[in-house]
């Protein structure tokens, strides 16, 4: 009775096989039933994703600059980022770009992979021409003084050197050559420090008050040091002509220049969270009311808007800065608090500069600076011949297999083709089902996997034949086979399954897709070993075997001696 | 029956003397580290006409002022330009300066790493390693715990990481020959490769491990632990063998047929897999042997 369970078990069984069989041999192949229309389309909907490098294409990642953006507000500019770029990467028409955002040690990446381009530096080109646009507010005085800290020992320095070169002039020492060589006016410098004839209050006050108030003899060199908000002049009084309101001066000076924070924009400047993100549209317009002038007109979103009203309230009469990927495109004065989010960027564009300019504001502008880590292009001729490569290798290895499973275990080898047959094609069910994309080294992985696919049926079959040797009957060499068999594929298996998942967790790319269709290999393999290889040995072994042992390879006369 | 473990002692000096050369190889030349561990760029640029020679492309290149610049000509009309590099702006600079002197030259590709990218790389793989290493030795030690008679569970562990770190030895020292010969480079998938390797050449090791716990389980007091150490190799060696020259027929396929871009990696594995079949065979169960003798001896 029992026997009779297991045979109607083993015919349902092996039902199933065969329509699994059929099934995953039209996913695979489609081709096959062309001629069926109907059926053709069922099967024929979903196709092998190629990954880049049997596509052709670019991979290129990039680490976004988050130093400036607010901790909670990471994900969602990274998530602006990668919209931004899916944006203007859809209008190259590339098929199935691919755009993803990783962490990867304490960096964030955008990683863009773009198949079928040919022209990499166009690519590279477009994706950064996503402008970086900021609003940043004058710094207060808090924020200057400590700024200005870095400029107090130069500062002092440069007193230094004025006090030398003063007393050099006092001496006598050539001034024209002193100024040429020192002075840091770029106005008066190169003519020796010459001013020309000045009228009094052309000149800032210091300087009024020495030259038109002071009485000095001409050609004789003051003998301090003048401060003004400029630095330390050295001042010679060279002549006068004219009295009252009409005296006008003629002096040389030599500047030695004080610096402090308010005259470089990055200390002068600080962010405001107000950025390119916050952009709702953008278009030229025109100052003059012919064409030329041109200007953007901006206008924010709703947030946008709110930020700017508060941004324009608190900074009337001070200048805000717009910034351009990193330089300052113009510092409007504020005349009044905005509160209907517009704003018009003024500057010097030619008429496509501003219609360059205000298209990829359009299109998005990036939340968040990117920089490039990393880039990898493939040529597209490579790509499909490496496809065709590595195809071929697959079948001539399924081939040679084949061969040596016929060879070696004959009947037995029959079977074991057969079921990697099945094997192959539930492989590639699986990947167009799921939509895994297709790398050079999943092609690896999988023909790999087909010389461990084996395996589990090499380990059953030669345990199978040391039993029918020990003397068993056929049925119980082939439970008992598969019993001490299975330990060991899946002891076997669990390491190769270990060291898979380690190479998923630490790999990119090439790395990942090996170890992905490998483990994905082994877990088939086991499923394909314990279901199909045992049934269809159930179903086409059985006790009429003992009598044709060659079938199987195994010697009828044992003369290897085993006790 | 064929007596392995009498031959012991060859197999220890044959794998003694490939594993010391490789270590020699790997002081002597090192390996040959691709643009992925150092970082850089990488541009191939094709010559229509005739391709001008290192010396000239140096002096074409001269006012850039590159850094470890290497020219590598290949027989496709192509030369493969490799330097360091810290951003990708100064590839442009590379094509139009010999553009500029060339005017038949194309870029066909043109691979750039950012040397924080590559550190990253570096220590994955490492760490990697490491983590493959340990979980391995781990799970042996956890499948073999019941057999702790005459040789304890771990030494079995043990055994098989030293046949399996022999096996990466040797293969890491078969590429730092062809790196230094033939400037083969090794990049990340020789890492994979290597860590594909590990999980393969333990499973044959346990195989025949696994062969003999179930006759050391079996077996009488009469049969002494090398007896059924060399008989369970005996028992297995058929199948040891089928099972790795079934992985080697395609891989053997991979790297005939499978093109360019994977041959170096269907090489990598074939060396690993073809002595981690020997080191299972020859060194994984011998060790288990030798250390049975020692204890007998120390006792």
């Amino acid at each position: 009775m029992k026997t009779m369970n297991v045979k109607k078990k083993t015919r349902i069984t092996i039902v199933f096989i065969v329509l699994l069989a059929v099934v995953v041999g039209l996913i695979s192949y489609p081709k096959a039933v062309q001629k069926i229309p109907f059926l053709y389309n069922i099967f024929n909907k979903k196709k092998i994703n190629l990954g880049l490098d049997l596509q052709g294409g670019i991979h290129l990642e990039y680490t976004a600059d988050v130093s400036n953006v607010d901790k909670n507000k990471i994900s969602e500019s990274l998530q602006g980022a990668q919209d931004v770029i899916e944006r203007r990467i859809n209008a190259f028409g590339v098929g199935e770009p691919l755009v993803q955002s990783a962490r990867s040690g304490g960096e964030y990446r955008i990683i863009i992979e773009l198949p079928g381009i040919k022209n990499i530096e166009d690519a590279k080109k477009k994706i950064k021409e996503t402008p970086f646009l900021e609003f940043k507010e004058e710094a207060g005085e808090a924020d200057l003084k400590e700024s200005n800290k870095i400029f107090d020992s130069m500062n002092a320095q440069s007193k230094k050197k004025a006090d030398e070169i003063l007393q050099k002039a006092l001496k006598g020492e050539n001034f024209e050559e002193l100024a040429k060589a020192n002075s840091q006016d770029p106005g008066s410098k190169d003519k020796g420090g010459d001013l020309e004839f000045v009228k009094k209050g052309t000149l800032v006050p210091e300087f009024d008050k020495v030259l038109f108030e002071g009485s000095l003899k001409n050609g004789e060199v003051y003998s301090q040091l003048v401060e003004t908000q400029f630095g330390w002049h050295i001042i010679k009084f060279i002549e006068s002509k004219g009295d009252g309101d009409n005296k006008e001066v003629h002096a040389e000076h030599i500047l030695f220049a004080k610096r402090d924070a308010s005259q470089f924009p990055e200390f002068k400047y600080k962010t405001t969270g107000l950025s390119g993100k916050n952009l709702k549209s953008a278009s030229v317009v025109f100052a003059n009311q012919g064409l030329s002038d041109p200007e953007i007109s901006i206008k924010f979103d709703a947030e946008g808007t709110k930020i700017f009203a508060d941004l324009t309230k608190r900074n009337i009469g001070k200048t805000i800065a717009i910034y351009l990927d990193g330089e300052v495109l113009s510092a409007p004065r504020v005349q009044a608090e905005i509160t209907t989010g517009d704003a018009v960027i003024t500057g010097t564009f030619t008429i496509d500069e501003a219609k360059e300019l205000a298209r990829n504001l359009n299109e998005g502008a990036l939340p968040v600076p990117l920089i490039l880590v990393s880039q990898q292009s493939i040529e597209a001729s490579l790509g499909e011949a490496s496809l065709k490569q590595s195809l071929n290798a697959g079948m001539i290895g399924l081939a040679l297999v084949v061969i040596f499973m016929l060879l070696y275990y004959r009947y037995l080898g029959l079977i074991a083709s057969l079921a990697l047959l099945i094997y192959t094609g539930i492989m590639i069910s699986l990947f167009k089902l799921l939509g895994f994309t297709l790398t050079l080294s999943g092609i690896a992985g999988f023909i790999l996997s087909i010389g461990m696919a084996v395996d589990a049926n090499i380990l059953i079959f030669e345990r199978t034949k040391e039993e029918i040797r020990r003397g068993r009957g056929i049925q119980g060499a082939l439970d008992e086979g598969f019993k001490r068999a299975w330990t060991s594929i899946r002891d076997g298996n669990v390491s190769t399954i270990i060291t898979s998942l380690i190479l998923i967790q630490m790999g990119t790319g090439f790395v990942k897709g090996f170890a992905v269709t490998l483990v994905v290999g082994v877990l088939v393999s086991m499923f394909t070993a314990v279901t199909i290889s045992r049934t269809l040995i159930r179903f086409m072994v059985g006790e009429w075997v003992k009598d044709k042992l060659w079938m199987i390879g195994v010697k009828k006369k044992s003369e290897e001696d085993f006790k | 029956m064929i007596n392995i473990i009498n031959k012991t002692k060859y197999a220890y000096i044959f794998s003694g003397t490939l594993t010391i050369l490789s270590v020699v190889s790997l002081f002597v030349w090192g390996m040959k580290f691709g643009i992925d561990f150092t970082g850089g760029t990488l541009m191939e640029v094709k010559f229509e006409n005739s391709v001008p020679n290192n010396q000239e492309l140096t002096e074409n290149l001269k006012a850039l002022e590159l850094k470890s610049l290497t020219f590598q000509a290949t027989d496709k009309k192509t030369v493969i330009i490799r330097y360091a590099a810290e951003d990708d702006k100064i590839n442009d600079e590379v094509l139009k300066d010999i553009k500029a002197k060339y005017s038949d030259a194309s870029q066909l590709r043109v691979d750039f790493i950012d040397s924080s990218v590559s550190k990253d790389l570096k220590k994955n793989s490492i760490w990697a390693i490491l983590f493959a290493v340990g979980g391995i030795m781990a799970y042996i030690a956890w499948a073999f715990r019941k057999v702790s008679r005459p040789v304890q569970s771990w030494k079995y562990g043990a055994g098989a990481v030293i046949a399996l770190l022999h096996d990466i030895l040797i293969t890491v020292g078969v590429f730092s020959i062809l790196g230094h010969f033939k400037g083969v480079e090794v990049g990340v998938p020789f890492i994979a490769a290597l860590l594909t390797i590990l999980g393969f050449s333990v499973h044959d090791t346990i195989v025949v491990y696994d062969r003999t716990r179930e006759n050391l389980l079996r077996s009488s007091s009469k049969e002494k632990f090398p007896e059924v150490v060399n008989r369970s190799l005996n028992e297995t060696l058929v199948r040891s063998i089928n099972t790795s020259l079934t992985v080697i027929i395609t891989l053997l396929a991979i790297y005939f047929f499978g093109g360019e871009s994977i041959k170096y990696f269907a090489l990598a594995l074939l060396v690993g897999v073809t002595f981690g079949t020997y080191s299972s065979i020859f060194v994984a169960s011998a060790l288990l042997v030798t250390s049975y003798e020692w204890q007998k001896n120390n006792s």
